[in-house]
């Protein structure tokens, strides 16, 4: 059985419910078990721009966490994966250890950071995943977003290629879905502008909708709640700014893999997805 | 047109010295940065050449106050094919954390900070969330995590954004 610590930040608990019972749940199939990490605050990416120092910091006090629990992170968010990765690169080069100590956080033993999908890639496995899938979802077309913070940036990473990625399209592949080939794939959903300029974190977001809408995909499939927000959330503002009817379903990856498992659409949350995915259900001979 | 009556010239120094901004002199301006940024690919008022450009300049005030800088998606995209291995998404977020010292800090952002201090992350976990969690069978979170606020202190992030 492989363990980790898992590490929710702000976003997943509140907002993307199904992101994190899907996430749960199929982990429990794969035999990984999640520990709950007490006391996890948010990860300090939102605060980068206003003060680097103190984001890390922050992210530093939630591998302490880990650390002394002895376990690598889990996340299911990309900004916290970059944001965590960050401080930890840090603390191994012990750069700003002084306010670390100071502020009574230690770092006793060194951990790791992955998403969950990195962590599925590198830690389980295409092979093994394959060997899990008993309903193949033959039918879906669909456009995986990797987000920005997935693989970018290469030297914090190390993971990946970041200008041809390959990772989640094999694993969407192994489901049985097909991971669509398109322009733009490295594309940024516009997430981080969202605060500054709606209208252009709209504009941005749309133009991967409008990507998938010619390419006839049946949804696109997200590893990260901030890409969500823009693809499902701000679908309709998108629809109405740019005079569209999009109507696409967007999936979490794990609910995706959930239900190529054979879970359940309740055990992979599929009621809080806020774009209704009953034609996709349908397709692969769903409920 | 660029006045370089006003320039600082230090202020490029300034740069340097702030997290992430440590790479700033080596920027030879070859635009590639702007070539592969999709902000810019969206919106032409935005260019982070221009920005770091302005920057090498000394022109201080300008790249300070302008709206633009906060439009960097910090996507990294860039950071990926400078010819010279600058990050340049750290770079730029350094000139956004000089700006905030400078007193620009956006609204959005001085609320953020707020939230952080008052419940330790960026959304309130109310009872409902709570009720919605366990009916579906996922495990409890913390309400608030007071120890943000010690990190904040200690920084001193909150004089900076002027709270
Ligand atoms: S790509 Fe690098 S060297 Fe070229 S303009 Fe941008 S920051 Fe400067
Ligand atoms: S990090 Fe900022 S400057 Fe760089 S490509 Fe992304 S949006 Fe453009």
């Amino acid at each position: 059985m492989k363990k980790y610590a898992l590490f929710l930040g702000c976003t997943v608990p509140v907002r993307a419910q199904h992101y994190e019972l899907s996430a749960r749940n199929t982990a429990k199939q794969l035999d990984i078990e999640f520990v709950d990490m007490n006391g996890a605050s948010c990860c300090g990416f939102p605060i980068k721009a206003v003060d680097a120092e103190t984001a890390l910091l922050i992210a530093a006090r939630n591998i302490s966490i880990a650390s002394k629990m002895g376990l690598n992170i889990v996340t299911l968010c990309n900004s916290c994966t970059a944001m965590l990765s960050d401080a930890q690169l840090e603390l191994k080069n012990n750069r700003f250890y002084k306010k670390f100590k100071e502020l009574g956080f230690t770092y006793p033993q060194e951990i790791t950071v992955k998403h969950f999908v990195r962590m599925l890639y590198e830690d389980i496995g295409v092979e093994k995943l394959k060997k899990s899938v008993k309903v193949p979802l033959n039918n879906l077309k669909v456009i995986s977003h990797y987000g920005c913070h997935y693989m970018r940036p290469s030297y914090l990473y190390g993971f990946d290629n970041p200008e041809v990625p390959h990772t989640f399209d094999e694993l969407v592949n192994l489901t049985g879905a097909k991971s669509l080939q398109y322009t733009d794939k490295k594309m940024c959903c516009g997430g981080s502008v969202l605060g500054i300029d709606e209208g252009l974190a709209v504009t941005m977001a749309n133009h991967k909708l409008n990507i998938a809408e010619s390419n006839e995909a049946d949804a696109l499939i997200s590893i990260c709640p901030f890409c969500t927000v823009m693809y499902e959330d701000n679908q309709r503002k998108a629809e109405e700014k740019f005079n569209k009817q999009y109507n696409l379903p967007v999936l979490y990856y794990p609910q995706l893999l959930g239900l190529s498992f054979g879970l359940d659409k309740n055990a992979v949350g599929i009621r809080f997805n806020r774009v209704r995915p009953n034609l996709l259900l349908e397709k692969i001979g769903g409920q | 047109m660029i006045n370089l009556k006003n320039a600082d010239p230090t202020f490029k120094w300034e740069i340097a010295k702030q997290e992430g901004g440590k790479q700033i002199l080596k920027c030879f301006g070859c635009s590639d940065c702007a070539a592969s940024c999709p902000v810019r690919y969206f919106d032409e008022r935005y260019n982070p050449r221009k920005i770091i450009r302005l920057t090498l300049l000394g022109m201080k005030d300008q790249v300070l106050s302008s709206p633009f800088l906060w439009f960097c998606a910090h996507c990294h995209a860039c950071t990926e094919h400078c010819p010279q291995g600058i990050p340049v998404a750290e770079l730029i977020n350094a000139i956004k954390n000089y700006a905030v010292e400078n007193g620009y800090c956006p609204e959005g952002y001085k609320i953020q900070v707020e939230l952080l201090q008052k419940m330790g992350r960026l959304y309130e976990v109310e009872d409902f969330d709570l009720k919605k969690r366990q009916k579906i069978g996922l495990p409890p979170v913390d309400k608030t995590i007071p120890e943000v606020a010690k990190i904040l202190e200690k920084t001193g992030i909150l004089n900076k954004v002027g709270k």
